[in-house]
């Protein structure tokens, strides 16, 4: 177990710094000036000098990535203009368009991200899961039928329909709900969940049919396996045959597509926040890209890219420990 | 015991026959991809083109409604006209599906293909090949969409062809997924007792992988591959959303999601069109996959015929 | 709830006149949004007002804001030397005092302004506004790690052009004079009789140097305003403001400042805010939106309800959306051809394009049209409502392009309210009637805007949109006219590389003007007779609709600005 746990841990250092580098090399080549994307439209030639100076933005790239790397090991000195600041390590930088250090930036945001993710996770395992087995298990009653027609409408629209049409029909015309606005976790826990029902919802309908039937065709496979036939021959009830054997066999499948769903969501549900307003990793991170606020992308695309490699590791755990003919690498 | 997958196409399409749901999406199937390629045929018959502007169906002053009822639906126009442009609907659709379907489908062909290729590698591979393959794909996972999308519509000239690019872009980013399944389902076959008599008779690892394993994953391959088609739609529809699909006046699905999204209540139309069309489109592929994973595992005739619910399944 | 035939009365009497309601100002029994039993709209102080908004108060420091007229949320917290006059329409692209007695004293040549403070102007913290504090203000937008706002300081006082700042500078700007506590005098390089409208802007706030954080202030700036900043989370996410007791209405004629407390929301998609605003529940009653428009959707499902209809604000502001050509790049140095895509033009789908006629106006003039511009109406190429073809087709041929010609048109593929895509698809389809194909070049925004700006990569044919720094001729025709402000490596407006002697004469000659009202028939002259060398084609000019809640009061909409004004509502 340790040597896995170091073997990943290494593993996450050397992905994360592939990404950093990654990032710094596309936005080097992307077309935009900076300076005076910064600097604001009216800015003359000589003021967006200054900025591209003041921003390092016209140093070699291999300069600006060892800056960056050093701000990261042993934090970074800045002026605001009337006194200096100290950013300490890791110190992702500042943001090109409000000067604020990127670390903070992040830790406000994740909390939103990670409610979402967290909560829509848990919804599409039980709405994806529960249907696949319901198909495999009762095919053609009336209930999976439904739930399998949803699942399906969830996968053929894209979230901001889902979304705004939910929006529309819940919270306009209905008025089952009020329009859903973040509430911090710390600040009122139930009005929290309230208002994150609706981002949890479209996002777990949009992702739930992949499960549903992954869950479905992975089942009817384990079924199909001589050690259920065994089982059944045996005379163990139905429900355990399903429950534990089958659904046992189908877990691999279904770990490895969440965690990669999960990580991605991170910083991939950049509809759903945009849609529902909540101020998350995934809308900071394009509003970054458009304006080309560097110091900001590597800093979200990193935290992605942590929590990608993290619910990896974890799944591959939760994989062992389900089917115990693997070996953890 | 017969190592699966040895049985042959022959037998394939044998029990593919059998399945009356799957033949009747193979069918619809069929339909879309013919209505997508004889699309100019299809609006010259309606005498109607994509592109042009009929200002004078809209209600300018009032945002640009059609006119007339269900959207403006007329001889002229079948399904009426587009909010705003007055472009046919009709005409639209069938060449947007030309895009969506082309689009998606080249996508998920580079995304199994990539997926595959590096899902088996990693699990059949040494450990440190493994370790290797895995953070690379934890890097592309990682990589937000937008990022790659920008980074390489920004690298690429804007002579290429944008559908072409888009699908390759959306090919190379979200092959992920199926590399991860496709891993984990080999690391299960690895162990399995066919794979470890095939391994003593002294087959080497590509015969295994090509005779053995190969038929063993094409079940969670294909069903995610029926899923992937339309979820590629959805999005080339989010990349339109975000400004980096393809171009206008070049009609997609998923533009015209983005597009009819907000007139959900004064032009309900102009979403449900499209939106009904990819639905159908995801059922058909969904059931015509599912048809297909059963016909290729032929141990699912025996499950067929213990049943888990419906007897009138068992007919091989 | 059964109301009282009274009551019923009113109310019916009232909705007789919602039809003149969008915009109207009020407070009074004749009030046109009637609301409720008794109908009492008079505005009254308190309450909580929230606005509801896509886009965050990025950069909430004076020095970098760059607004036309001291902004919306901003003038609720930045009092400026001048300021936009708060009234419906036309009276509102004035300019009248707000720190200042008067709009200033120019000398003879309006080469010097003189202001004098009112007495009485406190901070938040109750301390004195000074002229020093003026200056200081003026200065610290001078410094790089305050860049933004728009270039008039650095052209207009004199020895600014190269000043950095009072961080590193020292000395200040010798340009600005403090004689006393209560004056303060402007040198400028040339005649400037627009200089009142220059003082809307957020540079001319008082700072205190004491006070000054640099790059912290934004998230406490001190308010000289009626109200103050309470919170500032993430960069103007939310901005929480709250009244600033040591403001008092005696001194400030322009801000009601009703409500106790307002909540600036950010980060909300457009097409909610508009669905929470129709449906205007809970605390929506009492939101506006100072960001987002109704879009064509929007619009049509709004019209069919009365009472949505009602909680409609229409507003105009100084802007134009055109086709920019440069005249270096073949074939558009033709002058004939120019004309030929003038004529070829089908302005009714490109309104369609932009939302509609409720949402956009077709222009055949550059200065938008309003009086406070000068307009003066004129179709040098009169195009009809869906272009004249055969004209076009006669002029090609008599440039040479008998059997038509191709040209690539440049624009953005970002979705925004101008909707370029849609619109450049529109003229695309139009101009294939005089035989003109047209070849679509979308770029990524940011290249788009590279590109355009830059006189060494400036398209031949292009779209491009510009707006009115003031409501005047001068910000609107100087910058893309005047050939002194072609700039050669940085970021260029005049797209037309026009750099005509008897146009700028003329823009000179227009500046030394200190009647405002001469002045802007003298622009308006100005842009008939630019309009005739066809360098650009005006295609429309964009009207605002926003919705508002159902317990919102005292909605103004000037010209200045085309949209409500968030210091005049009241929530109670």
């Amino acid at each position: 177990m340790s040597g896995f746990l170091l073997r990943r841990v290494l593993g996450a250092v050397v992905t994360l710094f592939a990404i950093s580098v990654i990032v710094y090399v596309v936005f080097y080549v992307t077309p935009g000036n900076v300076a005076q994307i910064t600097c604001g439209p009216r800015c003359s030639p000589a003021q967006v000098q200054q900025v591209a100076e003041q921003l390092h933005l016209n140093d070699p790239l291999y300069a600006r990535y060892w800056d960056f790397l050093q701000g990261l090991v042993a934090g970074q000195d800045y002026s605001t203009g009337t006194s200096v600041q100290h950013c300490s390590a890791p110190c992702l930088g500042l943001s090109y368009q409000s000067d604020q250090q990127v670390t903070a930036l992040i830790l406000a945001k994740l909390p939103v991200s990670l409610s979402l993710v967290f909560g829509a996770m848990v919804l599409w395992l039980i709405l994806g899961v529960g249907t696949g087995v319901l198909s495999a298990w009762r095919r053609g009653r009336l209930t999976e039928r439904l739930l399998t027609g949803v699942t399906l409408a969830g996968v053929a629209t894209p979230v901001f329909v889902i979304g705004l049409v939910l929006m529309i029909v819940v919270c306009g015309q209905l008025q089952l709900l009020p329009f859903p606005q973040y509430v911090a976790f710390s600040d009122d826990p139930e009005q929290w969940a309230w208002n994150l029902l609706l981002p949890w919802l479209s996002l777990a309908l949009i992702e739930a049919a992949a499960f549903a039937r992954l869950t479905r065709a992975a089942m009817l496979e384990t079924l199909a396996e001589d050690h259920i036939r065994t089982f059944r021959a045996y005379g163990v009830g139905e429900r355990s045959v399903i429950g534990r054997h089958a659904l046992r066999g189908a877990l691999a499948p279904v770990i490895a597509l969440n965690a990669n769903n999960f990580g991605g969501a991170v910083g991939g549900a950049v509809l759903t926040e945009t849609l529902f307003g909540l101020p998350g990793i995934g809308q900071e991170l394009v509003h970054a890209v458009n304006v080309v606020d560097l110091p900001v992308v590597v800093g979200m695309v990193l935290v992605i890219g942590f929590f990608v490699v993290v619910a990896n590791a974890v799944a591959d755990v939760l994989y062992a420990v389900a089917d115990r003919r693997v070996v953890l690498a | 015991m017969p190592a699966p997958g040895a049985s042959g196409a022959r037998q394939f399409w044998r029990r593919l026959r059998t399945q009356r749901a799957a033949l009747v999406a193979a069918v619809v199937v069929a339909l879309l991809v013919l209505v997508a390629l004889a699309a100019p045929l299809l609006t010259a018959i309606e005498g109607q083109d994509p592109t042009t502007y009929h200002p004078s169906l809209v209600d300018s002053a009032r945002g640009g409604v059609p006119i007339g009822s269900f959207g403006g639906v007329s001889a002229e126009h079948w399904l009426g006209v587009e909010p705003q442009t007055g472009r046919d609907l009709f005409a639209r659709l069938v060449y947007g599906a030309r895009v969506s379907l082309g689009v998606a489908l080249a996508a998920t062909v580079v995304q199994i293909a990539i997926g595959v290729v590096v899902g088996v590698a990693a699990a059949l591979g040494s450990r440190w090949v493994d370790q290797v393959l895995s953070r690379f794909t934890d890097v592309i996972v990682a990589m937000p969409l937008m990022i790659m999308a920008l980074a390489l519509l920004a690298i690429v000239p804007s002579s290429f062809p944008r559908p072409v690019l888009v699908a390759l872009v959306i090919g190379l980013i979200a092959w992920g997924n199926i590399a991860k399944i496709v891993r984990a389902q080999t690391l299960t076959l690895k162990g399995l007792d066919y794979v470890a008599a095939a391994r003593l008779s002294g087959w080497g690892t590509w015969r295994i992988a090509r005779r053995e394993l190969l038929p063993g994953i094409a079940a969670p391959v294909i069903t995610y591959a029926a899923l992937l088609v339309p979820s590629n739609i959805t999005v080339e529809a989010a990349l339109s959303f975000l400004g980096v699909g393809v171009k206008p006046p070049t009609p997609s699905w998923g533009q015209m999601l983005t597009a009819a999204d907000v007139w959900y209540q004064a032009a309900p139309q102009y979403l449900l069109l499209p939106a009904g069309a990819l639905f159908v489109t995801v059922l058909a592929l969904t059931v015509l996959g599912d048809g297909v994973r059963t016909a290729l595992d032929p141990r699912a005739a025996s499950r067929l015929r213990i049943g888990t619910g419906r007897k009138r399944e068992a007919k091989a | 709830m059964r109301q009282p035939s009274v009551i019923a009365r009113r109310v019916a009497a009232a909705s007789v006149s919602l039809v003149v309601a969008a915009g109207a100002a009020a407070c009074g029994p004749e009030d046109n949004d009637a609301k409720g039993a008794g109908g009492d709209s008079t505005p009254h102080k308190g309450g909580t007002l929230t606005v509801l908004n896509s886009n965050p108060q990025e950069d909430f420091d004076p020095a970098r804001l760059y607004t036309s007229g001291g902004g919306n949320v901003p003038s609720l917290v930045f009092r400026t030397l001048t300021t936009r006059n708060r009234e419906n329409g036309e009276a509102g692209a004035k300019v009248v005092p707000d720190l200042a007695t008067d709009t200033g004293r120019p000398n003879k040549d309006a080469t010097v302004w003189t202001y004098t403070l009112k007495e009485g102007l406190k901070y938040e913290d109750g301390s004195p506004i000074t002229t020093a504090d003026i200056k200081y203000g003026i200065e610290r937008s001078f410094a790089p790690e305050l860049s933004g706002g728009a270039p008039y300081l650095r052209d207009w006082l004199v020895g600014a052009a190269d000043y950095q700042g009072p961080y590193k500078d020292k000395k200040g700007l010798s340009a600005i004079e403090t004689p006393d506590a209560r004056t303060i005098v402007f040198h400028l390089n040339k005649p400037e009789g627009e200089f009142p409208y220059l003082a809307t802007q957020t540079q001319f706030t008082p700072v205190p140097k004491a006070k000054d954080t640099g790059t912290k202030y934004e998230q406490h700036p001190v308010s000289s305003g009626p109200y103050k900043v309470v919170t500032n989370e993430n960069d103007g996410e939310r901005l929480v403001l709250e009244r600033n007791t040591h403001w008092s209405a005696s001194t400030d004629a322009e801000r009601k400042a009703y409500p106790d407390k307002i909540d600036v929301r950010s980060g909300l998609d457009s097409s909610v805010i508009n669905q929470r605003l129709s449906a205007s529940q809970g605390t929506d009653s009492a939101a506006v939106t100072t960001d987002t428009n109704l879009g064509p959707a929007e619009l049509a499902k709004v019209t069919g309800d009365k009472e949505l209809a009602a909680r409609v604000g229409t507003g105009h502001f100084g802007y134009t959306n055109y086709i920019a050509f440069n005249p270096k790049i073949k074939p558009f140095d033709n002058a004939k051809v120019r004309q030929a895509i003038s004529y070829a033009i089908d302005r009714s789908s490109v309104v369609n394009a932009a939302g509609g006629s409720a949402l956009a106006e077709p222009a055949t003039t550059f200065l938008p049209n309003q009086k406070s511009f000068g307009y003066t109406e004129y179709d040098h190429f009169p195009a009809g409502d869906a272009g004249d073809a055969a004209k076009a087709k006669e002029l090609l041929k008599e440039a040479g392009y008998a059997k038509g010609l191709t040209v690539t048109l440049t624009h953005s593929n970002a979705k925004d309210f101008e909707t370029s895509p849609e619109i450049a698809t529109a003229i695309q389809d139009a101009l294939k009637k005089a035989g003109i194909t047209v070849k679509l070049q979308g770029l990524e925004e940011n290249d788009y805007s590279d590109k355009i700006h830059s006189v060494k990569t400036e398209p031949g044919f292009f779209l491009a949109h510009w707006g009115a720094d003031w409501p005047s001729g001068g910000p609107f025709l100087a910058p893309i006219f005047d050939g002194r402000q072609i700039v050669k490596d940085g970021a260029n407006f005049n797209t037309g590389l026009l750099d005509d002697k008897s146009v700028n004469t003329e823009i000179d000659a227009i500046n030394k003007l200190t009647d405002l009202d001469a002045a802007a028939k003298r622009w308006g002259a100005l842009d008939a007779r630019i309009g005739e060398q066809a360098l650009t084609v005006p295609l429309f000019h964009p009207v605002y609709k926003r919705l508002y809640g159902k317990n919102i009061k005292n909605v103004v909409i000037s010209d200045w600005t085309g949209v409500l004004d968030i210091s005049q509502v009241a929530v109670k």
